[in-house]
Protein backbone atom coordinates (compact mmCIF):
# COMPACT_ATOMS: atom_id res chain seq x y z
CA UNK A 1 0.00 0.00 0.00
CA UNK A 2 1.18 3.75 -0.81
CA UNK A 3 2.09 5.70 2.02
CA UNK A 4 -0.94 8.22 2.15
CA UNK A 5 -0.83 10.20 5.27
CA UNK A 6 -4.56 10.19 7.42
CA UNK A 7 -3.06 11.91 9.93
CA UNK A 8 -0.46 14.92 10.00
CA UNK A 9 0.30 17.62 12.56
CA UNK A 10 3.03 20.01 11.49
CA UNK A 11 4.61 21.88 14.21
CA UNK A 12 1.83 22.14 16.74
CA UNK A 13 2.12 24.12 19.71
CA UNK A 14 0.06 24.27 22.91
CA UNK A 15 0.53 26.45 25.98
CA UNK A 16 -0.86 26.75 29.13
CA UNK A 17 -0.39 29.77 30.56
CA UNK A 18 3.67 29.77 31.18
CA UNK A 19 3.63 25.79 30.23
CA UNK A 20 4.55 24.79 26.81
CA UNK A 21 2.43 21.30 27.04
CA UNK A 22 3.47 20.47 22.97
CA UNK A 23 6.53 22.13 21.45
CA UNK A 24 6.79 22.02 17.60
CA UNK A 25 5.39 18.47 17.57
CA UNK A 26 5.36 17.08 13.66
CA UNK A 27 4.42 13.84 12.97
CA UNK A 28 2.13 11.91 10.28
CA UNK A 29 0.18 8.70 10.75
CA UNK A 30 -0.10 6.79 7.56
CA UNK A 31 -3.62 4.76 6.35
CA UNK A 32 -3.26 1.42 7.77
CA UNK A 33 -1.19 2.36 10.08
CA UNK A 34 -0.86 1.28 14.07
CA UNK A 35 1.17 4.28 15.08
CA UNK A 36 2.32 4.46 19.45
CA UNK A 37 3.11 7.67 20.57
CA UNK A 38 5.12 7.65 23.96
CA UNK A 39 6.58 9.60 26.54
CA UNK A 40 7.09 9.66 30.68
CA UNK A 41 4.08 11.12 32.74
CA UNK A 42 3.31 14.16 32.06
CA UNK A 43 5.09 14.36 28.35
CA UNK A 44 1.57 15.73 26.80
CA UNK A 45 0.63 12.82 25.05
CA UNK A 46 -2.95 12.87 26.44
CA UNK A 47 -2.55 16.99 25.13
CA UNK A 48 -1.87 15.83 21.43
CA UNK A 49 -5.20 14.06 21.50
CA UNK A 50 -7.02 16.55 22.77
CA UNK A 51 -5.38 19.43 20.39
CA UNK A 52 -6.33 16.46 17.43
CA UNK A 53 -9.65 15.74 18.55
CA UNK A 54 -10.59 19.45 18.85
CA UNK A 55 -10.64 20.18 22.57
CA UNK A 56 -7.93 22.35 22.58
CA UNK A 57 -7.10 24.81 19.88
CA UNK A 58 -3.18 24.74 19.05
CA UNK A 59 -1.23 28.33 19.76
CA UNK A 60 0.66 27.21 16.57
CA UNK A 61 0.64 24.56 13.83
CA UNK A 62 -1.53 22.80 11.31
CA UNK A 63 -3.79 19.21 11.89
CA UNK A 64 -4.22 17.64 8.34
CA UNK A 65 -6.93 15.11 8.52
CA UNK A 66 -7.35 13.35 5.33
CA UNK A 67 -5.39 16.78 3.69
CA UNK A 68 -7.82 18.81 5.53
CA UNK A 69 -6.61 21.41 8.32
CA UNK A 70 -9.16 20.43 11.27
CA UNK A 71 -7.58 22.82 13.29
CA UNK A 72 -10.65 24.97 14.48
CA UNK A 73 -13.20 22.20 14.17
CA UNK A 74 -15.47 21.38 17.51
CA UNK A 75 -14.99 17.69 19.05
CA UNK A 76 -18.28 16.43 17.24
CA UNK A 77 -16.95 17.76 13.90
CA UNK A 78 -13.41 16.18 14.30
CA UNK A 79 -15.54 13.07 15.35
CA UNK A 80 -18.04 13.51 12.45
CA UNK A 81 -14.97 13.69 9.68
CA UNK A 82 -14.18 9.96 11.16
CA UNK A 83 -11.76 10.66 14.23
CA UNK A 84 -12.86 8.51 17.16
CA UNK A 85 -11.35 8.58 20.55
CA UNK A 86 -11.08 7.17 24.07
CA UNK A 87 -10.08 9.20 27.13
CA UNK A 88 -7.39 8.02 29.58
CA UNK A 89 -10.28 8.86 32.48
CA UNK A 90 -12.91 6.91 30.57
CA UNK A 91 -16.59 8.56 30.76
CA UNK A 92 -19.55 6.04 30.08
CA UNK A 93 -23.19 6.73 30.91
CA UNK A 94 -22.85 5.50 34.10
CA UNK A 95 -26.65 5.16 34.28
CA UNK A 96 -27.31 3.82 31.30
CA UNK A 97 -26.67 0.13 29.55
CA UNK A 98 -23.62 -1.35 28.21
CA UNK A 99 -25.61 -1.40 24.68
CA UNK A 100 -27.34 1.88 25.22
CA UNK A 101 -23.52 3.85 25.48
CA UNK A 102 -22.45 2.11 22.58
CA UNK A 103 -25.77 3.05 20.70
CA UNK A 104 -25.08 6.58 21.18
CA UNK A 105 -22.02 6.33 19.19
CA UNK A 106 -23.32 4.22 16.45
CA UNK A 107 -26.36 6.79 15.85
CA UNK A 108 -23.81 9.02 14.50
CA UNK A 109 -24.62 7.20 10.83
CA UNK A 110 -28.26 6.55 11.26
CA UNK A 111 -31.79 7.70 12.82
CA UNK A 112 -32.95 4.98 13.16
CA UNK A 113 -32.84 3.08 16.70
CA UNK A 114 -32.84 -0.72 15.33
CA UNK A 115 -30.13 0.26 13.27
CA UNK A 116 -28.45 1.69 15.72
CA UNK A 117 -29.37 -1.57 17.83
CA UNK A 118 -27.33 -3.41 15.34
CA UNK A 119 -24.40 -1.98 14.76
CA UNK A 120 -23.63 -1.80 18.51
CA UNK A 121 -24.13 -5.52 18.94
CA UNK A 122 -21.68 -5.87 16.08
CA UNK A 123 -19.18 -3.89 17.88
CA UNK A 124 -19.77 -5.09 20.86
CA UNK A 125 -18.67 -8.44 19.52
CA UNK A 126 -15.82 -7.08 18.21
CA UNK A 127 -14.44 -5.72 21.29
CA UNK A 128 -15.90 -8.82 23.14
CA UNK A 129 -18.23 -7.18 25.46
CA UNK A 130 -21.27 -9.00 23.72
CA UNK A 131 -22.18 -11.20 27.12
CA UNK A 132 -22.27 -7.28 29.49
CA UNK A 133 -24.42 -5.81 26.94
CA UNK A 134 -27.34 -5.22 29.55
CA UNK A 135 -25.23 -4.44 32.19
CA UNK A 136 -25.05 -1.03 33.78
CA UNK A 137 -22.02 1.10 32.31
CA UNK A 138 -21.50 1.90 36.07
CA UNK A 139 -21.15 -1.44 37.53
CA UNK A 140 -18.41 -2.64 34.77
CA UNK A 141 -15.00 -3.90 35.90
CA UNK A 142 -12.07 -1.90 34.68
CA UNK A 143 -11.35 -4.24 31.80
CA UNK A 144 -14.78 -3.98 30.78
CA UNK A 145 -15.13 -0.12 31.10
CA UNK A 146 -11.70 0.17 28.70
CA UNK A 147 -13.66 -2.08 26.15
CA UNK A 148 -16.80 -0.53 26.70
CA UNK A 149 -14.82 2.99 25.98
CA UNK A 150 -13.52 1.73 23.03
CA UNK A 151 -16.51 0.63 21.56
CA UNK A 152 -18.29 3.64 22.08
CA UNK A 153 -15.81 5.24 19.50
CA UNK A 154 -15.73 2.18 17.22
CA UNK A 155 -19.42 2.44 16.81
CA UNK A 156 -18.68 5.79 15.19
CA UNK A 157 -17.28 4.21 12.38
CA UNK A 158 -14.12 6.01 12.65
CA UNK A 159 -10.91 6.37 9.95
CA UNK A 160 -8.75 6.69 12.98
CA UNK A 161 -9.16 5.26 16.09
CA UNK A 162 -7.30 7.52 19.50
CA UNK A 163 -6.53 5.30 22.20
CA UNK A 164 -5.76 6.76 25.13
CA UNK A 165 -3.70 3.83 27.30
CA UNK A 166 -6.65 1.61 27.08
CA UNK A 167 -3.86 -1.14 28.90
CA UNK A 168 -3.05 0.91 31.94
CA UNK A 169 -4.20 -0.78 35.19
CA UNK A 170 -5.06 -4.29 33.52
CA UNK A 171 -3.74 -7.30 34.55
CA UNK A 172 -1.02 -9.13 31.98
CA UNK A 173 -3.88 -11.22 30.86
CA UNK A 174 -6.15 -8.89 30.24
CA UNK A 175 -2.88 -6.66 28.91
CA UNK A 176 -3.15 -9.42 25.93
CA UNK A 177 -6.83 -9.79 25.22
CA UNK A 178 -6.73 -5.98 25.15
CA UNK A 179 -3.89 -6.52 22.29
CA UNK A 180 -6.46 -8.98 20.76
CA UNK A 181 -9.02 -6.65 20.69
CA UNK A 182 -6.89 -3.74 18.88
CA UNK A 183 -5.77 -6.07 16.59
CA UNK A 184 -9.10 -7.17 15.18
CA UNK A 185 -10.03 -3.71 15.19
CA UNK A 186 -6.79 -2.76 13.21
CA UNK A 187 -7.45 -5.87 10.38
CA UNK A 188 -11.07 -4.47 10.34
CA UNK A 189 -9.69 -1.79 8.78
CA UNK A 190 -9.20 1.18 11.11
CA UNK A 191 -6.27 3.10 11.10
CA UNK A 192 -4.50 3.17 15.41
CA UNK A 193 -2.73 6.24 17.12
CA UNK A 194 -2.03 4.75 20.92
CA UNK A 195 -1.02 6.25 23.87
CA UNK A 196 0.88 4.29 25.70
CA UNK A 197 2.89 4.74 29.04
CA UNK A 198 3.96 1.45 29.28
CA UNK A 199 6.78 0.82 26.83
CA UNK A 200 6.78 -3.43 26.23
CA UNK A 201 2.61 -3.18 25.24
CA UNK A 202 3.47 -0.29 22.90
CA UNK A 203 6.47 -2.05 21.31
CA UNK A 204 4.54 -5.22 21.02
CA UNK A 205 1.51 -3.46 18.72
CA UNK A 206 2.85 -0.33 17.08
CA UNK A 207 4.67 -0.39 13.95
CA UNK A 208 6.01 2.91 14.57
CA UNK A 209 6.36 4.80 17.49
CA UNK A 210 6.62 8.56 18.02
CA UNK A 211 8.55 9.38 21.43
CA UNK A 212 7.71 12.89 23.75
CA UNK A 213 8.69 14.35 26.33
CA UNK A 214 8.41 17.71 27.68
CA UNK A 215 5.60 18.42 24.89
CA UNK A 216 8.68 17.68 22.35
CA UNK A 217 9.46 15.13 19.85
CA UNK A 218 12.94 13.19 20.93
CA UNK A 219 12.75 9.88 18.64
CA UNK A 220 10.49 8.14 15.70
CA UNK A 221 10.94 4.73 14.14
CA UNK A 222 10.30 1.15 14.59
CA UNK A 223 9.80 0.28 18.63
CA UNK A 224 13.32 -1.94 18.23
CA UNK A 225 15.10 1.49 17.01
CA UNK A 226 13.66 3.33 19.33
CA UNK A 227 14.21 1.48 22.55
CA UNK A 228 18.31 1.48 21.41
CA UNK A 229 17.91 5.11 21.14
CA UNK A 230 19.90 7.37 24.33
CA UNK A 231 17.56 10.12 24.26
CA UNK A 232 14.68 7.78 25.08
CA UNK A 233 16.50 5.46 27.75
CA UNK A 234 17.53 9.01 29.39
CA UNK A 235 13.98 10.25 29.28
CA UNK A 236 12.73 6.92 30.93
CA UNK A 237 15.55 6.26 33.41
CA UNK A 238 15.53 9.62 34.48
CA UNK A 239 11.59 8.95 35.05
CA UNK A 240 12.45 6.01 36.94
CA UNK A 241 15.50 8.12 38.96
CA UNK A 242 12.52 10.57 39.53
CA UNK A 243 10.24 7.78 41.01
CA UNK A 244 12.51 6.41 43.13
CA UNK A 245 13.42 9.45 44.86
CA UNK A 246 9.88 10.31 45.78
CA UNK B 1 -55.55 -8.46 19.55
CA UNK B 2 -52.84 -10.65 21.49
CA UNK B 3 -51.27 -8.28 22.58
CA UNK B 4 -53.83 -6.43 24.79
CA UNK B 5 -53.54 -9.69 26.14
CA UNK B 6 -50.85 -9.16 28.21
CA UNK B 7 -50.89 -6.72 31.14
CA UNK B 8 -48.43 -4.72 29.94
CA UNK B 9 -50.73 -2.87 27.83
CA UNK B 10 -53.88 -3.36 28.88
CA UNK B 11 -53.47 -1.91 32.96
CA UNK B 12 -52.03 1.26 30.98
CA UNK B 13 -55.29 1.26 28.29
CA UNK B 14 -57.72 0.69 31.39
CA UNK B 15 -55.59 3.56 34.02
CA UNK B 16 -56.36 6.22 30.50
CA UNK B 17 -59.77 4.87 30.70
CA UNK B 18 -60.72 5.69 34.12
CA UNK B 19 -59.25 8.71 34.07
CA UNK B 20 -61.47 9.47 30.76
CA UNK B 21 -64.14 8.06 33.04
CA UNK B 22 -63.80 10.17 36.18
CA UNK B 23 -65.96 12.65 35.47
CA UNK B 24 -68.95 10.22 34.98
CA UNK B 25 -68.38 9.79 38.83
CA UNK B 26 -67.41 13.43 40.34
CA UNK B 27 -69.94 16.14 39.84
CA UNK B 28 -68.52 18.51 41.69
CA UNK B 29 -67.12 21.70 40.35
CA UNK B 30 -64.35 22.47 42.94
CA UNK B 31 -63.52 18.79 42.92
CA UNK B 32 -63.46 18.68 38.75
CA UNK B 33 -61.17 22.01 39.01
CA UNK B 34 -58.73 20.30 41.56
CA UNK B 35 -58.28 17.46 38.80
CA UNK B 36 -57.52 19.90 36.33
CA UNK B 37 -54.80 21.58 38.22
CA UNK B 38 -53.91 18.09 39.23
CA UNK B 39 -53.33 17.39 35.36
CA UNK B 40 -52.13 20.66 34.60
CA UNK B 41 -48.76 20.30 36.66
CA UNK B 42 -48.29 17.09 36.12
CA UNK B 43 -47.98 18.56 32.30
CA UNK B 44 -45.87 21.48 33.00
CA UNK B 45 -43.42 19.60 34.96
CA UNK B 46 -43.38 16.60 31.89
CA UNK B 47 -42.89 19.47 29.76
CA UNK B 48 -40.18 20.95 31.81
CA UNK B 49 -38.66 17.13 31.86
CA UNK B 50 -37.74 17.35 28.20
CA UNK B 51 -34.83 20.37 29.24
CA UNK B 52 -34.57 19.61 32.59
CA UNK B 53 -35.11 16.06 32.83
CA UNK B 54 -33.88 14.49 29.66
CA UNK B 55 -30.82 17.43 28.77
CA UNK B 56 -30.01 17.43 32.18
CA UNK B 57 -30.22 21.47 32.16
CA UNK B 58 -31.72 23.04 35.25
CA UNK B 59 -33.66 25.67 34.30
CA UNK B 60 -35.26 27.80 36.68
CA UNK B 61 -37.54 29.87 34.43
CA UNK B 62 -40.41 27.89 33.25
CA UNK B 63 -43.41 30.21 34.58
CA UNK B 64 -41.70 33.20 31.53
CA UNK B 65 -42.77 30.63 28.76
CA UNK B 66 -45.88 29.85 30.98
CA UNK B 67 -46.71 33.41 30.76
CA UNK B 68 -45.62 33.69 27.20
CA UNK B 69 -48.50 31.14 26.38
CA UNK B 70 -51.24 32.45 28.33
CA UNK B 71 -50.46 36.50 27.65
CA UNK B 72 -50.15 35.76 23.77
CA UNK B 73 -53.48 33.91 23.67
CA UNK B 74 -54.97 36.06 25.74
CA UNK B 75 -53.93 39.38 24.01
CA UNK B 76 -54.94 37.97 20.81
CA UNK B 77 -58.45 36.87 21.94
CA UNK B 78 -59.21 40.13 23.52
CA UNK B 79 -58.11 42.18 21.00
CA UNK B 80 -58.39 40.84 17.70
CA UNK B 81 -61.09 37.89 18.46
CA UNK B 82 -58.73 34.92 17.89
CA UNK B 83 -59.99 31.93 19.37
CA UNK B 84 -57.85 30.25 22.33
CA UNK B 85 -57.95 27.03 20.07
CA UNK B 86 -55.99 28.74 17.22
CA UNK B 87 -54.13 30.88 20.10
CA UNK B 88 -53.23 27.77 21.69
CA UNK B 89 -50.21 27.19 18.53
CA UNK B 90 -49.37 30.77 18.26
CA UNK B 91 -48.85 30.98 22.31
CA UNK B 92 -46.87 28.03 22.28
CA UNK B 93 -44.70 28.96 19.16
CA UNK B 94 -43.86 32.58 20.83
CA UNK B 95 -42.89 30.37 24.25
CA UNK B 96 -40.95 28.15 21.60
CA UNK B 97 -39.19 31.29 20.20
CA UNK B 98 -38.19 32.36 23.60
CA UNK B 99 -36.83 29.40 24.72
CA UNK B 100 -35.22 29.19 21.56
CA UNK B 101 -33.67 32.53 21.98
CA UNK B 102 -33.00 32.26 25.69
CA UNK B 103 -31.42 28.82 24.95
CA UNK B 104 -28.77 30.12 22.57
CA UNK B 105 -26.88 32.68 24.51
CA UNK B 106 -26.98 30.07 27.54
CA UNK B 107 -25.99 27.08 25.16
CA UNK B 108 -22.16 26.77 26.99
CA UNK B 109 -23.33 27.78 30.46
CA UNK B 110 -23.20 24.85 32.46
CA UNK B 111 -24.60 23.69 35.46
CA UNK B 112 -25.59 26.19 38.10
CA UNK B 113 -24.70 29.37 35.75
CA UNK B 114 -27.44 27.78 33.08
CA UNK B 115 -30.19 27.85 35.75
CA UNK B 116 -28.68 30.78 36.91
CA UNK B 117 -29.14 33.23 33.60
CA UNK B 118 -32.53 30.78 33.19
CA UNK B 119 -33.85 32.63 36.29
CA UNK B 120 -32.52 36.13 35.22
CA UNK B 121 -34.19 36.20 31.90
CA UNK B 122 -37.38 35.05 33.59
CA UNK B 123 -37.34 37.55 36.65
CA UNK B 124 -36.71 40.49 33.78
CA UNK B 125 -39.86 38.89 31.63
CA UNK B 126 -41.89 39.30 35.03
CA UNK B 127 -40.81 42.47 35.48
CA UNK B 128 -41.68 43.95 31.83
CA UNK B 129 -44.68 42.24 32.69
CA UNK B 130 -45.84 43.68 35.48
CA UNK B 131 -44.62 47.21 34.36
CA UNK B 132 -46.20 47.19 31.16
CA UNK B 133 -49.20 48.30 31.28
CA UNK B 134 -50.16 48.77 27.49
CA UNK B 135 -48.70 47.52 24.37
CA UNK B 136 -49.74 50.18 21.95
CA UNK B 137 -53.56 50.06 22.41
CA UNK B 138 -53.84 46.81 24.13
CA UNK B 139 -54.31 47.26 27.40
CA UNK B 140 -52.19 44.37 29.18
CA UNK B 141 -52.94 45.78 32.92
CA UNK B 142 -49.07 45.55 34.54
CA UNK B 143 -49.00 44.19 37.72
CA UNK B 144 -52.99 44.32 38.48
CA UNK B 145 -53.53 41.46 35.90
CA UNK B 146 -54.94 40.97 32.66
CA UNK B 147 -58.69 39.39 32.65
CA UNK B 148 -60.10 37.87 29.86
CA UNK B 149 -63.28 38.60 28.76
CA UNK B 150 -66.35 36.17 29.96
CA UNK B 151 -68.28 35.09 27.25
CA UNK B 152 -70.67 31.82 29.42
CA UNK B 153 -70.32 29.04 27.31
CA UNK B 154 -68.66 29.28 24.40
CA UNK B 155 -66.54 26.16 23.25
CA UNK B 156 -65.83 27.95 19.94
CA UNK B 157 -63.64 30.34 22.52
CA UNK B 158 -62.59 27.30 25.14
CA UNK B 159 -64.33 29.32 27.67
CA UNK B 160 -67.16 26.76 29.22
CA UNK B 161 -69.66 27.02 32.16
CA UNK B 162 -68.69 23.25 33.35
CA UNK B 163 -65.42 22.35 34.62
CA UNK B 164 -65.55 18.88 32.67
CA UNK B 165 -64.49 20.13 29.13
CA UNK B 166 -61.60 21.91 30.80
CA UNK B 167 -60.73 18.45 32.08
CA UNK B 168 -61.32 16.37 29.23
CA UNK B 169 -59.14 19.10 27.61
CA UNK B 170 -56.00 19.22 30.00
CA UNK B 171 -56.40 15.07 29.91
CA UNK B 172 -55.97 14.96 26.30
CA UNK B 173 -52.74 18.02 26.12
CA UNK B 174 -51.03 15.77 28.96
CA UNK B 175 -51.61 12.07 26.82
CA UNK B 176 -50.52 13.83 24.05
CA UNK B 177 -47.54 15.04 25.84
CA UNK B 178 -46.64 12.06 27.80
CA UNK B 179 -46.54 10.27 23.86
CA UNK B 180 -44.25 12.85 22.56
CA UNK B 181 -41.91 12.11 25.35
CA UNK B 182 -42.45 8.49 25.07
CA UNK B 183 -41.06 8.57 21.41
CA UNK B 184 -38.64 10.93 22.34
CA UNK B 185 -36.83 8.98 24.85
CA UNK B 186 -36.47 5.97 22.74
CA UNK B 187 -35.39 7.75 19.49
CA UNK B 188 -31.88 9.37 18.77
CA UNK B 189 -32.78 12.44 20.19
CA UNK B 190 -33.83 10.68 23.47
CA UNK B 191 -30.43 8.99 23.00
CA UNK B 192 -28.10 12.33 22.64
CA UNK B 193 -30.40 14.05 25.01
CA UNK B 194 -29.09 11.54 27.90
CA UNK B 195 -25.81 11.57 26.70
CA UNK B 196 -25.52 15.09 27.49
CA UNK B 197 -26.69 14.80 30.48
CA UNK B 198 -24.37 12.12 31.78
CA UNK B 199 -21.19 13.51 30.48
CA UNK B 200 -21.37 16.34 27.97
CA UNK B 201 -17.42 16.21 26.81
CA UNK B 202 -18.11 12.04 26.15
CA UNK B 203 -21.04 13.15 24.00
CA UNK B 204 -18.73 15.56 21.98
CA UNK B 205 -16.73 13.10 21.29
CA UNK B 206 -18.94 11.21 19.68
CA UNK B 207 -20.34 13.42 17.24
CA UNK B 208 -22.79 14.51 19.32
CA UNK B 209 -23.54 18.31 18.87
CA UNK B 210 -24.90 19.00 22.61
CA UNK B 211 -25.10 22.57 21.64
CA UNK B 212 -28.07 21.91 18.83
CA UNK B 213 -29.66 19.26 20.95
CA UNK B 214 -29.91 21.49 23.94
CA UNK B 215 -31.56 24.60 22.37
CA UNK B 216 -33.76 21.67 20.73
CA UNK B 217 -34.76 20.28 23.81
CA UNK B 218 -35.45 23.81 25.08
CA UNK B 219 -37.14 25.09 22.70
CA UNK B 220 -39.71 22.18 22.59
CA UNK B 221 -39.74 22.13 26.32
CA UNK B 222 -40.64 26.35 26.02
CA UNK B 223 -43.28 25.39 22.86
CA UNK B 224 -45.55 22.41 25.30
CA UNK B 225 -44.70 25.10 28.82
CA UNK B 226 -46.36 27.70 26.33
CA UNK B 227 -49.53 25.13 25.54
CA UNK B 228 -49.92 24.69 29.43
CA UNK B 229 -50.21 28.28 29.74
CA UNK B 230 -52.93 28.89 27.38
CA UNK B 231 -54.76 26.09 29.25
CA UNK B 232 -54.25 28.06 32.39
CA UNK B 233 -55.15 31.15 31.04
CA UNK B 234 -58.53 29.71 30.14
CA UNK B 235 -59.24 27.79 33.23
CA UNK B 236 -58.48 31.08 35.51
CA UNK B 237 -59.55 33.44 33.34
CA UNK B 238 -56.89 35.97 34.89
CA UNK B 239 -53.78 36.49 34.32
CA UNK B 240 -51.44 37.69 37.68
CA UNK B 241 -47.55 38.50 36.37
CA UNK B 242 -46.09 37.41 39.74
CA UNK B 243 -48.50 34.16 39.91
CA UNK B 244 -48.02 33.21 36.55
CA UNK B 245 -44.17 34.18 35.19
CA UNK B 246 -42.70 34.14 38.46
CA UNK B 247 -40.53 31.70 41.03
CA UNK B 248 -43.82 30.03 42.28
CA UNK B 249 -44.36 28.88 38.81
CA UNK B 250 -41.10 28.05 37.72
CA UNK B 251 -39.96 26.50 41.34
CA UNK B 252 -43.38 24.50 41.60
CA UNK B 253 -42.70 22.82 38.23
CA UNK B 254 -38.72 21.66 39.16
CA UNK B 255 -40.02 20.45 42.60
CA UNK B 256 -42.80 17.96 40.83
CA UNK B 257 -40.14 16.99 38.12
CA UNK B 258 -37.77 16.43 40.76
CA UNK B 259 -40.09 14.75 43.58
CA UNK B 260 -41.05 12.37 40.43
CA UNK B 261 -38.57 11.36 38.76
CA UNK B 262 -36.05 13.99 36.94
CA UNK B 263 -35.42 12.22 33.15
CA UNK B 264 -38.22 9.57 33.54
CA UNK B 265 -40.91 9.89 31.22
CA UNK B 266 -43.58 9.53 33.84
CA UNK B 267 -41.82 10.22 36.90
CA UNK B 268 -42.28 14.22 36.53
CA UNK B 269 -46.15 13.42 35.96
CA UNK B 270 -46.17 11.43 38.86
CA UNK B 271 -44.61 14.49 41.02
CA UNK B 272 -47.19 16.23 39.70
CA UNK B 273 -50.12 14.53 40.88
CA UNK B 274 -48.88 13.29 43.87
CA UNK B 275 -47.83 17.00 44.71
CA UNK B 276 -50.74 18.65 43.91
CA UNK B 277 -53.03 16.38 45.66
CA UNK B 278 -50.81 16.60 48.95
CA UNK B 279 -50.68 20.78 47.84
CA UNK B 280 -54.59 20.88 48.01
CA UNK B 281 -54.92 18.45 51.30
CA UNK B 282 -52.91 20.88 53.11
CA UNK B 283 -54.48 23.91 51.72
CA UNK B 284 -57.59 22.56 53.13
CA UNK B 285 -56.54 21.32 56.30
CA UNK B 286 -53.94 24.17 57.39
CA UNK B 287 -56.18 27.07 55.24
CA UNK B 288 -54.30 29.39 57.62
CA UNK B 289 -50.99 29.13 56.72
CA UNK B 290 -50.63 30.28 53.42
CA UNK B 291 -47.54 28.72 51.39
CA UNK B 292 -47.63 25.88 53.39
CA UNK B 293 -47.57 23.61 50.88
CA UNK B 294 -44.61 24.63 48.87
CA UNK B 295 -42.67 24.80 51.98
CA UNK B 296 -44.20 21.06 51.96
CA UNK B 297 -42.92 20.94 48.67
CA UNK B 298 -39.20 21.89 49.45
CA UNK B 299 -38.77 19.45 52.31
CA UNK B 300 -39.61 16.87 50.03
CA UNK B 301 -37.29 17.88 47.39
CA UNK B 302 -34.56 18.04 49.97
CA UNK B 303 -35.62 14.37 51.33
CA UNK B 304 -35.68 12.47 47.78
CA UNK B 305 -32.53 14.40 46.62
CA UNK B 306 -31.12 12.80 49.39
CA UNK B 307 -32.87 9.81 50.03
CA UNK B 308 -34.19 8.70 46.44
CA UNK B 309 -32.81 10.33 43.95
CA UNK B 310 -34.43 8.84 41.33
CA UNK B 311 -37.87 10.02 42.63
CA UNK B 312 -41.04 8.59 43.38
CA UNK B 313 -40.94 6.81 40.02
CA UNK B 314 -38.86 4.44 41.50
CA UNK B 315 -41.86 3.13 44.18
CA UNK B 316 -44.11 2.91 40.80
CA UNK B 317 -41.83 0.93 38.93
CA UNK B 318 -41.20 -1.53 41.61
CA UNK B 319 -45.11 -1.97 42.67
CA UNK B 320 -46.15 -1.75 38.56
CA UNK B 321 -43.31 -5.03 37.82
CA UNK B 322 -45.18 -6.47 40.62
CA UNK B 323 -48.82 -5.99 39.40
CA UNK B 324 -47.59 -7.08 36.13
CA UNK B 325 -46.01 -10.31 37.45
CA UNK B 326 -48.63 -11.46 39.39
CA UNK B 327 -51.22 -10.71 36.70
CA UNK B 328 -49.16 -12.40 34.09
CA UNK B 329 -48.70 -15.39 36.28
CA UNK B 330 -52.53 -15.84 37.53
CA UNK B 331 -53.43 -15.79 33.50
CA UNK B 332 -50.18 -18.13 33.34
CA UNK B 333 -52.46 -20.68 35.13
CA UNK B 334 -55.75 -20.02 33.71
CA UNK B 335 -54.17 -21.20 30.59
CA UNK B 336 -52.76 -23.87 31.73
N1 LIG C 1 -5.94 22.26 30.41
C1 LIG C 1 -4.71 22.36 30.92
N2 LIG C 1 -4.32 23.48 31.58
C2 LIG C 1 -3.08 23.59 32.09
N3 LIG C 1 -2.14 22.63 31.98
C3 LIG C 1 -2.46 21.49 31.35
C4 LIG C 1 -3.76 21.30 30.78
N4 LIG C 1 -3.81 20.05 30.21
C5 LIG C 1 -2.59 19.53 30.42
N5 LIG C 1 -1.78 20.36 31.09
C6 LIG C 1 -0.37 20.12 31.46
O1 LIG C 1 0.29 19.71 30.31
C7 LIG C 1 1.26 18.71 30.62
C8 LIG C 1 1.02 17.50 29.78
O2 LIG C 1 -0.15 16.84 30.25
P1 LIG C 1 -0.74 15.55 29.56
O3 LIG C 1 -1.97 15.18 30.30
O4 LIG C 1 -0.87 15.77 28.12
O5 LIG C 1 0.40 14.47 29.83
P2 LIG C 1 0.43 12.93 29.48
O6 LIG C 1 1.62 12.70 28.66
O7 LIG C 1 -0.86 12.50 28.94
O8 LIG C 1 0.67 12.30 30.92
P3 LIG C 1 0.16 10.92 31.57
O9 LIG C 1 1.10 9.85 31.14
O10 LIG C 1 0.26 11.18 33.03
O11 LIG C 1 -1.23 10.72 31.11
C9 LIG C 1 1.16 18.48 32.11
O12 LIG C 1 2.15 19.22 32.74
C10 LIG C 1 -0.21 18.97 32.45
O13 LIG C 1 -0.26 19.43 33.78
MG1 LIG D 1 -2.35 11.25 29.56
Amino acid sequence: MPHRALLELRNVTIKFGGLIAVNDLSFTVNEGEIVGLIGPNGAGKTTVFNLISGVYRPTKGEIYFNGENIVGLKPYQVCQKGIGRTFQLVKPFGNKTVLYNVMVGAFLHTNNTHVSREKALEVLKLVGLHHRKDMLAKNLTIVDRKKLEVAKALATEPKLLLLDEVLAGLNPAEVNEAIEVIKRIHRAGVTILLIEHVLKAAMALSQRVVVIDYGRKIAEGPPEEVTNNPEVIKAYLGERYGAARN
Amino acid sequence: MARLASPRYYLPVLLILLLFALPLFVKSPYYLHIMAMVLFWAYMATAWNIVGGFAGQLSLGHGAYVAAGAYTSSLLFAYLGISPWFGMFIGGLVAGLMGFLVGYPTLRLRGAYYALATVGFAEGFRVILTNTTHIGKWKTGGAEGFMIPLLGNAPQHMQFISKVPYYYLILVLFLILVLICRWIDGSKLGYYLTALREDEDAALALGINTARVKLVAATLSAFFAGVGGVFYAQLIRYLEPNAIAGPIMSNQIVFLAIVGGRGTVLGPALGGLVLTLIGEITRVVFNQIMGLHLFLYGLLVVLFVIFKPRGLIEFLEVLWNRLVNLLERREGKHAA
